[in-house]
């Protein structure tokens, strides 16, 4: 009796046999055996799932120890694709940023959904212990020059790159694009948000001309990248990658927004901005200008403001309640207050 | 008229049992959705607190700010109206240098923060 692909888990046996054989195929393995397979944590929008494999023969004869991540059977997204994410993460691996090794590249034909395979890291991510932990991430001076390093490397991929292609078109202003962006949806909104506009005009007026766009990770915080005891494991989702000022990724890292409480270690919360600064500096050769790093702290409070009032617009209008989405339109007011005191509106 | 204790106080309660009482009984991972709903609570009481206040004392000051007169008795609509002409002068730079302007989104920010975010207002 078949089982419908689509609606059985993966693990089930017929889905399993179906992907060991295809790394069989792939690997040019004489056999392969899947010895774990355990579902992770993960999101609506992915699965991700721990695979412990035993490969007979081929390149990748050995045990190995990977992660398969699928689209869920429901997904529907914009941000990227599986196939999308497996060339980024290829990209930046290649560039010698630390994250997990993309392995395989699959298709629907497995079983009904795109996936790819990429090497299993171990470490944690949650923000707000790690802030806290002096156990985790070893001597956080250091993990923050080691941030520093990778997102130097991040930023030595340039435009144009024909495997990146699906990312949207650099634009000579990406400052400037966002902002006229955030009007247009604001304009659409069921609600003005004055003080929002205050920011984007001060964005506006103050936007800095951008001399060489990079690759940026576009999410690269506390909270999205993984650590063990001793320092750095892995920089994790990668889902809003784009072509955009490179001062971008370290003022959104720096943002007071994004430190979990630890307001007074202004890197990530984590550490002094300096150690940051040392470690970018020494992968890409040119020295931070603190002052220009203000405008992208500020550009940060403005993006993640706009990227909470379109999550608490999930909720309004979608047809499942989250509290978690509800609630995020309710961080806007402090992005509000923290965005008008960095542009002196504060009273004195 | 309406029966005591009133919702805001009623959420307080009810906020108050969750956070002392169910929170240790509940396995760890849904304690992330409890804190949620705790915090969702905290919100809509200081929002009933508040009442209708903060929102008429924005309107006078939004039509001070824009020297506009009273269009409507609808509380909401002239919120919408005002605030839209209030965002149109700010995007084309005409309170780009205004302390009138500027007092007045400090004071609508932090009344938003005393609801959403009191933490925030240190």
């Amino acid at each position: 009796m078949s089982v419908s692909k689509e609606s059985s888990a993966l693990n089930d046996a017929a889905q399993q046999q179906a992907i060991a054989e295809f790394i069989r195929q792939r690997c040019e393995a004489d056999a392969v055996s899947i010895t774990a397979m355990r579902r992770l944590s993960g999101g609506a929008i992915q699965e991700n799932w721990s695979l412990d494999v035993s490969l007979a023969g081929g390149e990748l004869n050995g045990a190995q120890e990977w992660v398969l991540r699928a689209d869920a059977i429901s997904a529907v997204s914009d941000s990227h694709s599986r196939p999308q994410e497996f060339a980024l993460l290829k990209a930046v691996f290649d560039a010698g940023v630390t994250v997990p090794e993309p392995i395989l590249l699959g298709d629907k034909s497995v079983f009904g959904r795109d996936f790819f395979i990429m090497k299993r890291v171990k470490g944690l991510a949650a923000g707000f212990k790690i802030v806290r932990d002096p156990t985790l991430g070893g001597d956080k001076e250091k993990l923050a020059e080691r941030i520093g390093e990778e997102m130097a490397k991040i930023h030595t991929v340039l435009p144009p790159r024909v495997e990146l292609a699906f990312l949207p078109e650099p634009n000579a202003r990406p400052a400037l694009s966002f902002i006229q962006a955030s009007r247009a949806y604001l304009d659409k909104h069921h609600t003005p948000f004055p003080a929002l506009e205050w920011g984007l005009r001060w964005l506006e007026i103050n936007a800095p001309e951008t001399p060489q766009l990079v690759l940026t990770h576009r999410d690269f915080r506390t909270g999205n990248y993984m650590v063990d005891e001793s320092g750095l494991t892995a920089v994790l989702d990668w889902e809003f990658a784009a072509w955009s000022d490179p001062l971008d990724d370290i003022g959104w890292f720096c943002a007071k927004c994004w430190r979990f409480g630890q307001n007074a270690k202004e890197a990530g919360g984590i550490s002094s901005r300096e150690a940051l600064y040392r470690g970018y500096e020494r992968i890409s050769g040119k020295k931070i200008d603190p002052a220009s790093i203000f405008y992208w702290e500020v550009f940060a409070h403005m993006r993640w403001a706009m990227i909470a009032i379109r999550q608490g617009e999930r909720q309004v209008s979608g047809t499942e309640l989250s509290l978690e989405l509800a609630l995020t339109a309710h961080v806007v007011p402090e992005l509000e207050l923290e965005i008008l005191r960095m542009t002196g509106a504060a009273p004195n | 008229m309406r029966e005591r204790p009133l919702g805001s106080e009623l959420l307080e309660i009810a906020r108050s049992v969750l956070r002392e009482k169910l929170l240790k009984n509940l396995p760890t991972e849904l304690h992330y959705d409890a804190l949620m709903i705790a915090n969702a609570m905290a919100i809509a009481a200081r929002q009933l607190e508040f009442g209708e206040k903060p929102e008429q004392e924005e309107m006078a000051s939004l039509l001070a700010l824009l020297n506009e007169t009273k269009q409507a008795d609808n509380l909401r609509a002239e919120l919408l109206r005002l605030n839209r002409l209030l965002v149109n002068k700010v995007r084309s730079g005409e309170f780009d240098n205004g302390a009138a302007a500027k007092a007045h989104l400090w004071a609508a920010a932090v009344q938003k923060c005393k609801e959403s975010a009191p933490k925030a207002l240190g």
